[in-house]
């Protein structure tokens, strides 16, 4: 079923796809930490206001995932930033998620030793967000 | 980003500060399937981070985004040396010898290579 983008019903199947993923279970073991994901507002894209989605993750699994305002996004221990067109091509495979840290595409905030040693594992979660069906706002 | 993370592997780890303070290199590093490169110049204690290949490099490391990160978590043994025979260094390795890894000036400046490795591993 097509969910609307950085919606609760997005997040919840996001939640899903993350731990259904074994690729994601074994690369993310370890890993004890909160990511945020800050999608920037784009008024012409018909996305006004940016949005935060707050992960809970521990040792493989997702515990929790939420959007929300961004200020909740950028608490956590591990923030990337980027406009939504931006992560509209993470999730259209258009843009790999290393490649964009590299390139700066995407800002990261956080510890990089640690965001490097958990590459396998960033890659494979933005694979996740590619398995949703999801309805854009730019797209209506 | 590869300046953040240096400077937050020197500053987290003092076998790493040693490395940096003692390099005296201009390092290369070409990803290959962005088309994009920087220049870090170390200068006895210095980082200075250039946008491109910057002449007179003492080694250029020509690789694929994915690779890059794999050499940032290659493992370093107890005599310094990056391990090669788990799975990264196994797989760093045979990009090596496939040619998807190329790095210039590679015989000469082992010992330089090595050092990089070093305060890049996050291992």
């Amino acid at each position: 079923m097509t969910v609307k983008v950085y919606s609760e019903e997005w997040a919840e199947q996001f939640k899903d796809e993350v731990n259904k993923s074994n690729t994601y279970k074994a690369a993310a073991k370890g890993w004890k930490w909160t990511v945020g994901l800050v999608v920037e507002a784009e008024p012409d894209k018909n996305f006004p206001e940016s949005r935060g989605v707050v992960m809970d993750l521990f040792d493989g699994a997702a515990r929790d995932i939420t959007v929300g305002p961004a200020s909740d996004a950028q608490k956590c221990d591990f923030v990337i930033t980027a406009p939504y067109s931006r992560w509209k091509q993470v999730v259209m495979k258009e843009l790999d998620v290393t490649k964009g840290m590299l390139q700066g595409k995407l800002k990261l905030k956080g510890d990089l030793p640690t965001i490097v040693r958990y590459t396998k594992a960033a890659q494979e979660m933005t694979e996740c967000t590619t398995r949703i069906p999801v309805e854009w706002p730019d797209e209506n | 980003m590869l300046g953040g993370l240096i400077e937050a592997n020197v500053r987290a780890n003092v076998h790493k500060r040693q490395d940096f303070d003692a390099l005296v290199a201009r390092v290369g590093i070409w990803v290959t399937d962005i088309d994009e490169g920087v220049t870090l110049v170390f200068d006895d204690g210095r980082l200075t981070v250039y946008n491109g290949l910057e002449p007179r490099r003492t080694i250029t490391i020509h690789a694929e985004a994915e690779t890059v990160m794999s050499l940032s978590n290659l493992k370093i043994g107890p005599l310094g040396l990056p391990v090669y025979y788990d799975d990264v260094g196994r797989g760093v390795a045979l990009k090596l010898l496939r040619g998807r890894l190329k790095i210039d000036g590679l015989l000469p400046n082992i010992g330089t290579l090595n050092r990089v490795t070093r305060i890049f591993s996050v291992q």
